[in-house]
């Protein structure tokens, strides 16, 4: 659980710190990732089972935040391929991938 | 429920299937199931679990999901009278996006509430850049960027209360006072303030709204930051976190209207209003007043698409952004619409703007009130800037997407007079005037200073946002 707070918090700093914009989406994977992982540090329970019905008997860890967790996956997968699709035409485009001289050209 | 159900369902599907051709029929027909949907399940349904157990989702018919659903299919005929030519994805895409709209709108269960948050989110990404203009690109990309901080905000918040109370469904939480679950709260309501352009935590908002396509920004404007505002709310309502709303309410009031009132660009300036508009709402959930704050969300969503669609029509016809190039060049079809789009922000009677102030108003404690007045006179005072458009000049294309629109309006305005017949109150009427009043002098006063403002760049936004929910949980910490 600390671990998945660490990552996040490593993210997230990267994220303001780091100006190019692939540093910037690893950075968001990263915390991302923490927050999955967080997901799944939590629904840890003592005991040895799996969370499989009719397979062991309980006390095995909560299924539910781990049903969660893949949802959650699948859509950072998502968002992560969409923003490295733009992350290619901009650097198409503009030839760069620094976050101010792209504001810069904004204005 | 199973009509509802049935409607989600209906539209998602066609949404779908509008990837193989005929993407326009395929949302008109979603359009016609969701609104038969709709007025089965009018008389509302009391919460209920699909799925067996504790599991369950649960599902609510309330009055919000009620409004909520109305207001998406009046802005979906909207845009697809107005883009009835457009060709590709860009249909399905918008039918899957007010189908997911009309997904979260009824659920009351924290994960379904993460789930369909980001599927609008990912729907409007790609609407925004939809054009392939490098500018929109980049600002999908922002929006992007700050969403996904905001979510996986949301799903430390998640994990937190979950852990804690062992529980998703929004009507069993709600005990504040355990340190571990107001900072899970704290989260929750930071990844959704996100999500609805709060002011400091959602600043992705003016740049994605007033650089998408012209019915993009009508719809994302309209309904879609409204997604978020109706997570905070559900939210706020179950952790009982009145003040806090109230708290983000006041702020992104007046720090959209800092900004609005100084901007010159026609889409930058609706997109701040936009973000001021969103006070109201939160003013009203907050206080007490939620049948007044769902109003207002109708309404702003009715006449914010209006002038969103005005406004890209008149850019379109003058070749120019700027308010100040634009004045006396338009044609009358989007004058028209600016203005009746103006008339009813300003919140004069007789249309649905004043309409919603007047009930909202109405169960505000005296300093809510006051806060709403203050609001209002700046809401005029930056929308005076667009004084000078509302001179038609010569013809130009007739309005099409905007008639949905207008006949709403007028039948929202005559549906309030109708049964509240508080709002022939020559006080309101006066009210109303003295805010034009106040306003229009506030403006004559603004336009004199040229403050420079900060720019709202990603990094500045990231910052403000994390901040921003530091600030929120202590907040609910203190709480």
């Amino acid at each position: 659980m600390v671990l998945a707070v660490l990552l996040a918090g490593l993210g997230l700093f990267t994220l303001i710190v780091r100006r190019e914009l692939i540093f910037k989406l690893l950075a968001l994977n990263v915390a991302s990732g923490g927050a999955s992982l967080f997901l799944v540090a939590m629904a840890r329970r003592a005991g040895p089972g799996v969370p499989i019905l009719g397979l062991e008997p309980p006390p095995a860890a909560d299924p539910l935040p781990q049903a969660l967790v893949l949802t959650a996956i699948v859509i950072h997968f998502a968002t992560l391929a969409l923003a490295l699709v733009y992350v290619i035409f901009l650097t198409e485009h503009r030839h760069s991938q620094d976050v101010r001289r792209l504001e810069k050209e904004e204005e | 429920m199973s009509a509802a159900l049935f409607g989600v369902a209906g539209y998602l599907a066609l949404g779908v299937l509008g990837f193989l051709g005929r993407g326009w029929l395929t949302g008109a027909l979603a359009w016609a199931v969701g609104a038969g949907a709709l007025i089965i399940w009018a008389p509302g349904f009391s919460e209920s679990a699909l799925g067996p157990g504790p599991w369950g989702i649960r599902l609510i018919g309330d009055t919000v999901a009620l409004g909520f659903w109305c207001l998406a299919l009046v802005l979906h005929a909207a845009i697809l009278w107005e883009e009835r030519r457009r060709k590709g994805a860009f249909h399905p895409l918008l039918t899957l996006l007010v189908g997911t709209t009309l997904a979260l709108v009824i659920s009351r269960d924290l994960f379904n509430l993460y789930v369909c948050l980001e599927l609008t989110s990912l729907l409007s990404f790609l609407l925004v850049g939809y054009e392939g203009r490098s500018a929109s690109i980049w600002a999908s990309l922002q929006y992007l960027i700050l969403t996904t901080v905001g979510m996986i905000l949301y799903l430390f918040g998640l994990g937190l209360v979950y852990g804690r109370l062992g529980t998703l469904a929004l009507s069993e939480i709600g005990r504040l006072g355990d340190p571990v679950v107001s900072i899970g709260a704290g989260l929750l309501l930071s990844g959704a303030a996100v999500k609805g352009g709060v002011f400091l935590l959602g600043l992705w908002l003016p740049r994605a709204h007033g650089r998408a396509p012209h019915s993009v920004s009508a719809i994302l404007s309209g309904l879609v930051v409204k997604m978020g505002i109706v997570a905070l709310v559900r939210l706020g309502e179950a952790f009982s976190a009145g003040p806090v709303l109230v708290a983000l309410g006041a702020l992104t009031g007046f720090g959209g209207l800092l900004y609005a009132l100084w901007e010159q660009d026609l889409k930058y300036f609706l997109a701040f209003s936009t973000m001021s508009q969103l006070g109201y709402v939160l003013l009203g959930f907050g206080l007490g007043a939620p049948l007044g704050g769902l109003l207002y969300a109708l309404a702003h969503g009715l006449f914010k698409a209006l002038l969103f669609l005005s406004a890209g029509k008149a850019i379109q016809e003058a070749g120019s952004r700027q308010i100040a190039e634009l004045g006396g060049r338009l044609p009358w079809g989007p004058a028209m619409g600016l203005a009746l789009g103006t008339w009813s922000i300003a919140g004069l009677p007789p249309l649905a703007g004043f309409v919603a102030k007047g009930l909202l108003c109405a169960d505000l404690p005296p300093w809510g009130k006051w806060l709403v007045f203050a609001l209002g006179v700046g809401t005029v005072a930056s929308f005076s800037k667009l004084i000078p458009l509302l001179r038609p000049r010569g013809n130009g294309p007739s309005p099409t997407g905007e008639i949905p629109l207008f006949l709403a309006l007028a039948s929202f305005s005559f549906w309030g007079f109708f049964s509240y017949p508080l709002l022939f109150d020559p006080e309101l009427w006066g009210q109303s005037g003295l805010c034009l009043g106040l306003g229009l002098i506030a403006f004559l006063l603004a336009r004199r200073a040229h403050p420079r403002l900060p720019g709202l760049t990603l990094d500045r936004a990231l910052l403000s946002l994390i901040l921003a929910s530091v600030g929120i949980v202590l907040g609910l910490l203190a709480l």
